[in-house]
């Protein structure tokens, strides 16, 4: 007897790589071998082989048995079950979708704040074609010129297209009924400037060169964003006439959204109407001040090649005395108000880092949320599989679930980050002109993230039932409860959410602390009541600043009649407005101001030894200088500073001015400003262009700042004046910190929330699970108290390592994130890493300690007898 | 409702089923349908239309008992339900009245 025909053992080998189930797959095998054999005898083993294999091969390809809409009805009866089941725990369920979105919220409102910021750009057309033209001598690098130069450059380019643009502010009234009319950024550009950017309109017509030498009214093209909030999108605003500073200006055009070329500009008028806008009178077109310059290289000319063919004509044109000649150097990442492209890059690597905490919070949240119920569902899970689910299609099921919750979340997040943006935009001084708003970019950034969200949480208990095991899940409790892999994954998702949630918290309660701290700073004097104002009165070295020393020759005695107040005078920096002039003097740093002898009353600064300045001193600009307290200290101890000269080392204007008061110590520059040195020079009528005027409204009076305001603007009704509160200032730098801790404080709690439900319920489905083990241990003879001791431990031995490893993180992340907003609190604050701790630890207990209790006291004869 | 279109090849099958008189199986059908059409068919292609015939109601299957000729392996056999049987009629008498309308064309 022969042995019986077999088929190919490389086809049987391969059969099994197939679709084909493995149920089928001994028919199969036997169809196989019957044609095999049948083949063999017609045709010849070689034909046999290869018709075998091209069987096979046919069976690979998977049949299309299912009906397009199948997989439709399938996930539809996923999410139907989905919901049945959510609906049966629906608290629990809230909490994740809500905790979800929270998640889903913060981290589409910072990437879509870090797209309008970054990602998006400023809408330059083939930006690497377009550099910015950098003034280079052997000593410096400057990124303006003058007109002049800016003139000849642009005459003698060959090689490139070159353009220039001059950035500022001024009133804009759209109506002229318009009384307070805010002011508006205005980019005031050569004629070539939208040909070069590549900037596009959606209605008129951008501005050409033409307009540039025009007299007359100029032109003025209006940003999206501009025409959104201040005309509604009127499409017919185009020909209308707008008042720009001091002049009347036609809209000729509206830019495409998303140009806002540079720095987040409103309006582009001609360079040529610089001089219209800012002087009554003007006496030249054109701005003094220096012009950012930038170019487009012509088709087919190189970066090098163009840079010195500029740097040629550079060469002829006069340097300043002293100076190398002029040279050129082109960057395609500087000028137009680019970001340079290391610095974007370290902001989006803090961005995404943020995010990426946030979400995997949210993320290892549901996972946990879906593991706990898994455990429970393991029963279920099998009468599926046993009744033929496959795995597949079980694991389907789970990443539908956690999907529609996704889905859920994604659209409650959407709504949270719309009304998030604004807040974060105001929160980090957005500019005017930055459109915020989401766009087609973000949206798929929120989809792709609720995708792998989705995808990941739901994977995270598909995993958890690895190897489903028909038999176990069957017979009921009590068994299959060793299964390593899917304890280590669920310690892992409870220690992930510890450690973020530390983080966290951490985070938010060194914020808070230096909240406190920044509220109880002495800033050394009364800033309540004090107010600064500046001109707006354009190009300040325009004609030697003659309209602004003007304007204040005439505003501080118009101010000094005003009932109500009582001190009034110029300085040239104003209490936290932004700037500060400083110089490192052997390690110490000494902030100096220019001001007028009314200073240090109208801030409330006393005078403790010596004197102000005289009106002589202050007209002469006499070599003298009021000292602070602590700079007298630091350079005379006890010994009186009055009448001595300053030290050498500090630097002045003066050569070695000499002391002629001490003035208590103020805090002037920021909140967290580390240094009360200071010095004070007479501000002299020449400096008095770059000065800002100062008032103090004497306690009581009511109406005063509209009285001083009706003054000014009777001064000069054109000027974009600024009337701002020295203590709103104040208050604004104190709340800085108060709103970070606020947020991450929200989202700790969020965290901490989170993760408290995780673990009650991940303990209470291990904790059942373990009721034989419990039961037995009993009857061996172990007292209750053991038992909890044992199943408390196992609970929070994850919460403990991810405790550690938050603390390590929050280290990290306070030294480099926040110590400049800390405000002398140590990043290492114990109060806040042992608050955090203990919260924490507080609220793990909590979670675990119920279901424990419930089953330390189990009755043992009970459990046992069940199984 | 399952729908009631008939592929060409699906046709092919369901007529091979009926043609080998009920209660046949896949092999016989491939044999058939590849000598019919006098092209090389895949047994991968016959279990798919099987399978779709099936799942449109027009072939109905069991589990054979086992043979012995087949190393003792049960086999699964086909038979045609009067719904697929309807069903190929239908096609064919449409088909022949489209003939029918040509050849007259063709004569007046």
């Amino acid at each position: 007897v022969s042995r019986p025909p077999r088929l190919p053992l490389a086809a049987r080998w391969l059969l099994r790589l197939t679709s084909v189930p493995r149920h089928a797959r001994a028919e199969v095998e036997a169809d196989l071998l019957e044609l095999f054999v049948r083949r063999r005898a017609e045709g010849g083993l070689m034909h046999a082989h290869w018709r075998a294999y091209h069987d096979v091969g046919s069976l690979c390809v998977r049949p299309a048995r299912r009906s397009r809409f199948a997989l439709l009805r399938d996930v539809i009866a996923d999410v139907r079950y989905a919901v049945r089941l959510f609906a049966r725990q629906p608290g629990i369920l809230l909490l994740t979708v809500l905790g979800l979105s929270v998640g889903l919220g913060i981290s589409t409102a910072a990437f879509s704040i870090m797209n309008s910021a970054l990602l998006r750009g400023d809408g330059i057309v083939d930006s690497d074609r377009a550099p910015g033209v950098l003034r280079t001598t052997d000593g410096s690098t400057s990124t303006v010129w003058s007109y002049d130069e800016f003139v000849r450059l642009r005459e003698g380019a060959t090689r490139m297209q070159v353009e220039g643009v001059v950035g500022d502010t001024a009133l804009v009234r759209t109506t002229a009924a318009q009384a307070d009319a805010p002011a508006a950024s205005v980019a005031f550009v050569s004629g070539g400037f939208f040909a070069a950017t590549g900037g596009r309109v959606v209605a008129g017509r951008a501005l050409e060169p033409a307009d540039e030498p025009q007299p007359g009214q100029p032109p003025v093209v209006l940003s999206f964003i501009f025409w959104t909030s201040r005309f509604n999108q009127d499409p017919g605003v185009v020909g209308r006439t707008i008042r720009v500073g001091r002049t009347d200006a036609i809209v000729v055009g509206v830019a495409e959204r998303g140009f806002s070329v540079p720095s987040n500009r409103l309006l582009w008028m001609p360079l040529t109407a610089y001089g219209a806008v800012y002087s009554a009178t003007p006496v030249r077109r054109t701005p003094e001040t220096g012009i950012q310059v930038f170019g487009r290289l012509l088709p087919g000319v190189a970066l090098s090649e163009a840079e010195a063919q500029l740097s040629g004509v550079a060469s002829t044109l006069p340097s300043t005395a002293g100076d190398s000649k002029l040279r050129v150097r082109l960057d395609p990442d500087t000028g137009l108000g680019r970001v340079s492209s290391s610095e974007s890059l370290a902001i989006a690597a803090f961005v995404f880092a943020v995010i990426a905490i946030v979400l995997l919070l949210a993320c290892a949240n549901v996972a946990t949320v879906l593991v706990s119920t898994a455990i429970t569902r393991d029963r279920e899970m099998g009468v599926r599989a046993a009744l033929g689910a496959s795995r597949r299609r079980i694991v389907r099921q789970l990443v539908t679930e956690s999907l529609a919750l996704g889905a859920a979340a994604a659209l409650i997040g959407l709504t949270f980050a719309y009304w998030a943006i604004p807040m974060i935009g105001t929160m980090i001084e957005a500019p005017d002109g930055a459109d915020l708003a989401p766009d087609f970019t973000v949206y798929v950034f929120l989809a792709v993230v609720t995708l792998v969200t989705g995808v990941g949480a739901g994977l995270a208990p598909a995993l958890h039932g690895r190897g489903v095991d028909l038999v176990t899940p069957l017979k009921g409790e009590g068994a299959g409860q060793n299964r390593l892999a899917p304890r280590r994954l669920r310690s892992m998702l409870v220690v992930t959410q510890a450690a973020a949630s530390v983080l966290l918290i951490v985070m938010a309660a060194l914020f808070v602390r230096a909240t406190f701290r920044a509220a109880a700073i002495d800033v050394g004097f009364d800033a309540a009541g004090v107010y600064s104002v500046s001109p707006g009165l354009g190009d300040p070295s325009a004609d030697d600043g003659a309209a602004i020393r003007s304007f204040w020759t005439r505003a501080v005695p118009a101010l000094q009649t005003v009932p109500g107040i009582a001190s009034v005078t110029l300085s040239e920096l104003t209490p936290f407005d932004g700037t500060s002039k400083t110089s490192m003097t052997g390690g110490r740093v000494v902030h100096f101001n220019s001001v007028r002898p009314e200073y240090f009353d109208t801030i409330g600064l006393r005078i403790l030894a010596g004197r102000t300045f005289t009106r002589d001193e202050i007209t002469a600009k006499a070599p003298v200088v009021v000292i602070s307290e602590s700079l007298a200290r630091a350079y005379w101890q006890d010994q009186s500073p009055v009448g001595q000269l300053l030290a050498r080392e500090i630097p002045g204007p003066a050569t070695r001015p000499v002391v002629i008061g001490v003035v208590e110590d103020a805090i002037t520059v920021r909140l967290d400003q580390r240094s009360t040195l200071a010095f004070y020079e007479p501000l002299d009528p020449g400096s008095e262009k770059f000065a800002q005027l100062m008032f103090r409204v004497a306690p009581g009076g009511s109406g005063v700042i509209q009285q001083a305001s009706q003054r000014l603007r009777a001064i000069d009704p054109e000027a974009d004046i600024r009337i701002t509160s020295v203590g709103g200032r104040l208050e604004q730098e104190a709340t800085r910190p108060r709103t970070l801790a606020a947020l991450t404080g929200v989202v700790g709690l969020i965290a901490i929330v989170l993760c408290v439900i995780g673990l009650y319920g991940l303990t209470a489905s291990v904790v059942g699970q373990r009721a034989r083990e419990m039961g037995v241990r009993i009857a061996l003879g172990a007292a209750p108290r053991d038992l909890l001791r044992l199943l408390m431990w196992d609970s929070l031995r994850p919460v403990v390592f991810g405790l550690v490893a938050g603390a390590g993180a929050a280290l990290l992340a306070s030294r480099v994130v926040a110590s400049a907003m800390l405000f002398g609190v140590s990043p290492q604050d114990p109060l806040a890493f042992s608050g955090a701790t203990v919260i924490l630890l507080a609220a793990a207990v909590l979670a675990v300690i119920v279901p424990t209790r419930r089953a330390a006291s189990v009755d043992a004869a009970f459990v046992l007898r069940r199984s | 409702v399952k729908g009631e279109h008939l592929g060409e090849f699906e046709e092919f099958t369901l007529l091979a089923v009926r043609a080998l008189g009920d209660n046949t199986y896949a092999v016989p059908i491939q044999q058939y349908v590849e000598k019919v059409t006098a092209r090389a068919v895949s047994i991968g292609s016959v279990y798919a239309a099987l399978g779709r015939l099936e799942e449109k109601g027009f072939v109905r299957s069991t589990m054979s008992e086992a043979v012995a000729q087949r190393g003792g392996k049960s086999k699964r056999v086909y038979t045609v339900t009067p719904s697929g049987l309807r069903t190929a009629r239908d096609l064919h008498r449409v088909r022949e009245r489209i003939w029918n309308a040509i050849t007259e064309g063709g004569r007046s």
